[in-house]
């Protein structure tokens, strides 16, 4: 099955390629994409069925609920600078066909 | 807490309630980051957009398991059955329409009321059909109940974007 690359997606990747060993929560993520829960969400749970993201509980302090936390896996690490390295070539590309033009 | 906030994080247990078994992590996720939302206002749109998301995640494997547990292959063969027969009536209440409005141009009122016996005439008969059936053929009658449905939807997303069919 293929994952549908909507600019959210590529937005949510890249935020995990900010530091890609680091554990995220999900409002940070959000906070950091400017994506709201309905967008994030869904993108989060196709990652996560494609076994491009890893979930997990963060471990329970006492009287503080605990909360989902996400990671790329290699996997996903591996597909997320595939992206990222395609569109910096395609946007190399563009700005150098852009320039040429003018 | 504000009423605000109690009414999101309300929603969010009613959803986490009635989520299937599989998707009850991601409920209780969303549910959890509640808590680190400062604003009232931003944990009500919080609370919304993930409702949204867990409706959106949950009805088309909600939708697939019933199918899957409700048909076998007898049942599927009824079911297709029953959306060819609703093909072929709808196909059939076109060319017959078209055939009325070629020999008699002056029943050509405007596009609406082509647009409603194109409609209604399939859809009275599928429903009548599906009634009928009901009870001996169930899965044939699900096919042209699905076709009346599929139908329906079609005749307002076209009304929705082309206007009244102009």
């Amino acid at each position: 099955m293929k994952l549908r690359l909507s600019l959210q997606t590529l937005q949510v990747l890249d935020a995990f390629l900010q530091a890609p060993k680091d554990w995220k929560y999900g409002y940070d993520i959000s906070r950091n994409t400017g994506l709201k829960s309905g967008t994030l969400y869904p993108i989060l749970m196709r990652l996560a069925e494609r076994k491009l993201l890893e979930t997990s509980w963060e471990t329970a302090e006492i009287g503080k609920p605990p909360r989902h936390l996400y990671r790329l896996t290699p996997d996903g690490l591996r597909f997320a600078w595939g992206h990222r390295l395609s569109r910096s070539t395609g946007r190399v590309s563009r700005t150098a066909f852009s320039g040429a033009k003018s | 807490m504000s009423a605000i906030r109690r009414w999101a994080s309300g929603l969010l247990r009613a959803v986490l309630r009635h989520t299937p078994s599989d998707s009850q992590d991601w409920a209780n996720a969303m549910l959890r980051e509640l808590d680190v939302i400062d604003g009232d206002w931003a944990a009500l749109s919080w609370a919304l957009g993930c409702t949204t998301a867990l409706f959106r995640h949950c009805v088309p494997l909600g939708l697939r398991a019933w199918l899957g547990k409700r048909l076998d292959g007898k049942d599927a063969v009824g079911v297709a059955s029953g959306i060819v027969i609703a093909v072929a009536v709808t196909g059939s209440a076109f060319g017959l329409v078209r055939k009325l409005f070629y020999l008699f141009p002056a029943w050509d009122l405007g596009p609406m009321p082509w647009w409603v016996a194109m409609i209604g005439i399939p859809e009275v008969i599928f429903i009548v059909t599906a009634v009928a059936l009901w009870r001996k053929r169930r899965s044939m009658a699900v096919g042209i109940l699905l076709s009346a449905v599929t139908l329906v939807a079609h005749f307002i997303v076209h009304v929705a974007t082309h206007g009244n069919g102009q």
